[in-house]
């Protein structure tokens, strides 16, 4: 008997639209990508309510270090820069609020941060005449609430 | 002339096999730099000098944060899931209800964020995680030091410090 002849198929992944997706995810990073004013890693604490926090907004920043409790300020524009105290703090935000009244300032503190130290952060923001305060939380989920 | 007929056309092409690498290269830019972080938060209104209020303990429910981060409701000690039950029938008799939250200096910053939390939410509709218990946002207050210091001064004690 006459076998007939197998023909080998070529095996290829067809790339020509690789390209088109690549450029794709390319516009959705450079739209999503957020330059963030400041990336110190802060435990937050939790809340299940939370509202977006306005773009823009100055960041007073009160972290955690060895040496003790640093604080930190972003006008919204410039990378957060660490403050000696809280005299350099009013000075700053009695500067920003000459200029941009209205701005709205979110509190980013550590979780265990005592409440004084929130309490003297209120305190100059109300005194420089901040009427929007955001205090920075992460979202509590299920397991928190135990 | 048979000289012309000769000269080989080149076709003009712009070269695209490395334009895939480049758009790669700039997704994992994209990726490395793109920065998931926390962008919500509690919203709080701070009061202007003139619009200050004073508010009467005696008729407010009043929240006391300590150092351990446990706290007293109106005197009592009390955890986060009890408060709803509490705030709640009080304020649907009277909406515009104080109420105030005092943290001792050194309590932790955490604890009174979930009180306010909590009271937050009784207004806001559930679709935005809340109870949607109250129609009204409740009226929260929560004194700072120079406050309590100004009251200090003129009366000589604490008010919140007293049992």
């Amino acid at each position: 008997m006459r076998l007939k002849k197998v023909q080998a198929l070529k095996a290829y992944i067809p790339t020509a639209s690789m390209a088109d997706i690549a450029f794709l995810l390319i516009i959705f990073f450079m739209v999503t990508t957020k330059f963030d004013v400041d990336r110190t890693r802060v435990p937050l604490p939790k809340s299940s309510f939370r509202e977006e926090v306005p773009k823009g907004s100055a960041y007073v920043v009160i972290h955690r270090e060895e040496g003790g409790y640093i604080y930190k300020f972003s006008n919204g524009e410039d990378p957060s820069q660490p403050l000696p105290d809280m005299t350099a703090l009013a000075a700053q935000v009695n500067a920003l609020a000459q200029v941009d009244p209205t701005k709205p300032y979110i509190i980013k503190a550590d979780k265990g941060t005592p409440y004084r130290m929130i309490d003297e952060t209120l305190e100059t923001l109300r005194r420089a005449g901040v009427e929007t305060v955001i205090m920075l939380t992460e979202q509590k989920t299920v397991e928190d609430q135990g | 002339m048979g000289l012309r007929d000769r000269i080989q056309k080149v076709e003009a092409e712009i070269s695209s096999a490395s334009m895939a690498d480049i758009a790669f290269l700039l997704i994992i830019f994209f990726m490395v730099t793109a920065v998931f972080s926390a962008t919500k938060g509690l919203d709080f209104k701070l009061p202007s000098d003139d619009e200050q209020q004073s508010t009467e303990e005696q008729e407010a429910i009043f929240f006391k944060v300590l150092e351990d981060g446990t706290f007293l409701m109106d005197k009592r000690p009390a955890t986060l899931d009890e408060i709803r039950d509490y705030v709640v029938p009080k304020l649907e008799r009277w909406p515009d209800k104080p109420i105030i939250i005092y943290a001792r200096p050194e309590a932790p910053y955490e604890a009174l964020v979930g009180i306010y939390d909590e009271l937050v939410k009784l207004a806001k509709p559930p679709e935005n995680g809340g109870y949607g218990l109250l129609t009204k946002p409740p009226n929260i207050s929560i004194p700072t030091q120079s406050e309590i210091n100004e009251y200090v001064a003129l009366f000589g004690v604490n008010p919140f410090e007293q049992d």
